[in-house]
């Protein structure tokens, strides 16, 4: 019961933001019942599903300070898993969701060992060699389709199949990865009051320090790697069904790791509220720019120039964050 | 026999090449500590300045070196006028992920100008010219022309950085910004000027690059991870450390041809029936990974 207390406790909210945060849970609720597009629909599955990964990295890289840029390699792990166990074997989402978990937090593991030795920019770049390697191994391997990838088979099934969650109608994703983020929000929230986030934010402000204080900074890190890498293959696997047709570009490139990374300091690195804020930002303004624009002949390119420039913007004038000028807002009116 | 000198050959060959695009970002990274996702795509552009220069005037790629060099020095110098600067303020995650974005707008606006074909010249004087140097080895003569080059200009860069008063004061930059300043170096210029050095030198390394390289918007991220890998092994920052571990990353883009070698001479079916090509790059990767674990200063590194 006591754990309980823990996850639900906002107490370092004010009323007004919990409020809100209900009136919105409600809305996120009733939404496939109200009148709404398909392409609305699918926009809010990806800011769901990206809400989770720049979860999972806020706990490593925002919490913990350690700017992860593998992350995609996770995805890729659960994502391959769901998609050989379902192909292959026939195996249940619900099977192969924990497997692939498991394979990703070993493979995290094998290589957050010898990472965590590392610092600052030489662990980015080493996380993204690591990343890379694994991204190419893939590419290559037969037994998950190589180059060509993989597509589920929707035919063996009958929609709604919830063992397998294969469905024909966006709703039923809707309400599992809703689920999911409803799950990842509330153990963010226990985690971010837990031993381990505290000592997380010591290693942070001084690493040096915190180990003389006994804490044992370099396992603390790897746990929490597992932590988040648990996150990502998480909805790695749920992509796979999701979406159902993989390739390595999609799910292992660069570009997705840098995105998870991006949400989590655009909304915010190290508060509950960033990561959510981040993808809800950047989910919408990506997939609608691209809408507009991408489809147009002759200006192939020009809503990605758009969504650098954002970029660019934030990184040099805001790098806090939203929430970081959230937290300014308020303090200045405590004081 | 032939393979194995032939793919040493070219790997070394190739490597002086990529020696020089990683060139700049050892600069960049020992001034101020900022890792420039955007590298690959200052080679791009500077290959699409000497393919536009070469077509439209019907003059060699390789003269085009001393324009796309200027280009590149003014896009250097623009972006840490214009964008840099303010990014330096910030921390470390905003800086990566600032760099990441203006690596996508130079790679998108690319993408709006030129198309996303692939785009290849051949109207170069040395084009299908080689040197056959006996033991079947067959050198092409763009490749020969594109190492030599990028050594003269190595050369040169290092000539600047370590014999000029000019390079002191931007090594003394590099060593202790405080320092520096109170000895009345401006700090603030010698930055853009690593910036200019690092763009112009990258651009030169495209050039040369274009007789042999086709050229599309999406090449830079290729020759990112390359530099990254070289600057990691020889040492963020060190100029020699670069060049030797530029050399090194060349041959171990050859090792498919090394590996053919090996499974020739000790006669075993199972290595030979692996095509080791398609891990061509994942090498350099292993590499840059390990050398990154075991020993994060890089072989020539000063900055711990």
């Amino acid at each position: 019961m006591e754990i309980l207390k823990k996850i639900f406790d906002f107490s370092g909210s004010p009323r007004y933001g919990l409020f809100a945060t209900g009136i919105a849970g409600l809305a996120f609720l009733l939404f496939p019942i109200l009148p709404h597009s398909s392409f609305s629909m699918s926009t809010i599955i990806q800011f769901f599903m990206f809400s989770l990964y720049a979860m999972g990295w806020n706990t490593i890289g925002g919490f913990g300070g350690q700017v992860d840029l593998g992350q995609a390699q996770f995805l890729g792990i659960g994502a391959y898993t769901t998609a050989v166990m379902m192909i292959r074997w026939n195996t249940p989402f619900w099977v192969s969701l924990p497997v692939g978990m498991s394979l990703a937090v070993a493979w995290s593991f094998v290589i957050g060992y010898p990472l965590f030795r590392l610092r600052g920019h030489y662990f980015a770049i080493a996380s993204i060699a690591a990343s890379l390697v694994l991204k190419d191994i893939f590419d290559a391997w037969s037994f998950v389709g190589a180059s060509r990838g993989l597509e589920i088979p929707t035919t063996r099934y009958s929609s709604p199949d919830f063992l397998h969650l294969i469905f024909t109608q966006d709703i039923y994703y809707y309400y599992v990865i809703f689920v999911f983020f409803l799950l990842g929000f509330f153990f963010i929230n226990w985690f971010r009051r837990s031993r381990l986030a505290f000592q997380l934010r010591a290693i942070k402000s001084n690493e040096e320090a915190a180990g003389s204080l006994g804490i044992n900074p370099r396992w603390a890190k790897i746990k929490t790697y597992a932590i988040a890498t648990a996150f990502v293959s998480t909805v790695g696997s749920f992509h796979a069904c999701y979406i159902k047709n993989i390739e390595t570009d999609d799910t292992m490139g660069l570009d997705i790791s840098i995105m998870i990374a991006l949400m989590a300091m655009l909304g915010g690195m190290g508060s509950l509220w960033g990561p959510i804020i981040g993808a809800g930002i950047l989910i919408p303004l990506k997939i609608y720019i691209k809408e507009w624009l991408g489809a147009r002949a002759g200006l192939v390119g020009l809503d990605l120039v758009i969504y650098a420039a954002i970029i660019m913007f934030i990184s040099a004038l805001e790098p806090r964050g939203i929430w970081g000028i959230v937290e300014k807002v308020r303090r200045r009116k405590l004081a | 026999m032939d393979i194995l000198t032939g793919s040493l050959v070219a790997g070394l060959l190739i490597g002086m090449v990529f020696a020089l695009v990683a060139l700049g970002l050892t600069i960049i990274f020992g001034m101020m500590d900022i890792v420039n996702f955007a590298h690959g795509e200052f080679l791009m552009i500077g290959m699409y300045t000497a393919l536009i220069v070469a077509q439209t005037t019907g003059i060699d790629p390789l003269a085009a070196i001393p324009a796309a060099a200027v280009v590149g020095f003014v896009l250097g110098i623009s972006c840490y006028y214009g964008f840099v600067k303010y990014l330096l303020r910030g921390p470390m995650v905003a800086q990566l992920l600032g760099t990441f974005g203006l690596m996508l707008l130079l790679r998108n606006l690319a993408l709006l100008f030129f198309g996303s074909a692939d785009r290849t010249i051949h109207s170069g004087i040395l084009v299908n010219r080689a040197f056959d140097i006996g033991m079947g080895i067959i050198i092409p003569a763009t490749k020969l022309a594109a190492a030599v080059l990028a050594v003269l200009s190595f050369a040169g860069t290092w000539l600047l950085m370590n014999r000029t008063r000019l390079g002191r004061a931007m090594r003394a930059t590099a060593l202790n910004r405080q320092g520096a300043r109170y000895m009345g170096i401006p700090t603030e210029r010698m930055n853009a000027l690593a910036w200019g050095i690092g763009g112009a030198t990258v651009t030169v390394a495209g050039a040369l690059l274009v007789n042999f390289w086709s050229v599309t918007p999406f090449v830079g991220l290729l020759f990112t991870m390359i530099a990254f890998a070289i600057v990691a092994m020889g040492g963020f920052g060190s100029i020699p450390g670069a060049f030797f571990a530029g050399l090194l990353v060349g041959l171990i883009t050859e090792f498919p041809g090394f590996w053919d070698f090996t499974a020739y001479i000790t006669g075993s079916s199972w290595m030979a029936g692996i095509s080791m090509t398609q891990f061509k790059y994942t090498g350099v990767y292993l590499a840059y990974f390990l050398i990154m674990i075991v020993r994060p200063r890089g072989l020539f590194g000063w900055k711990s």
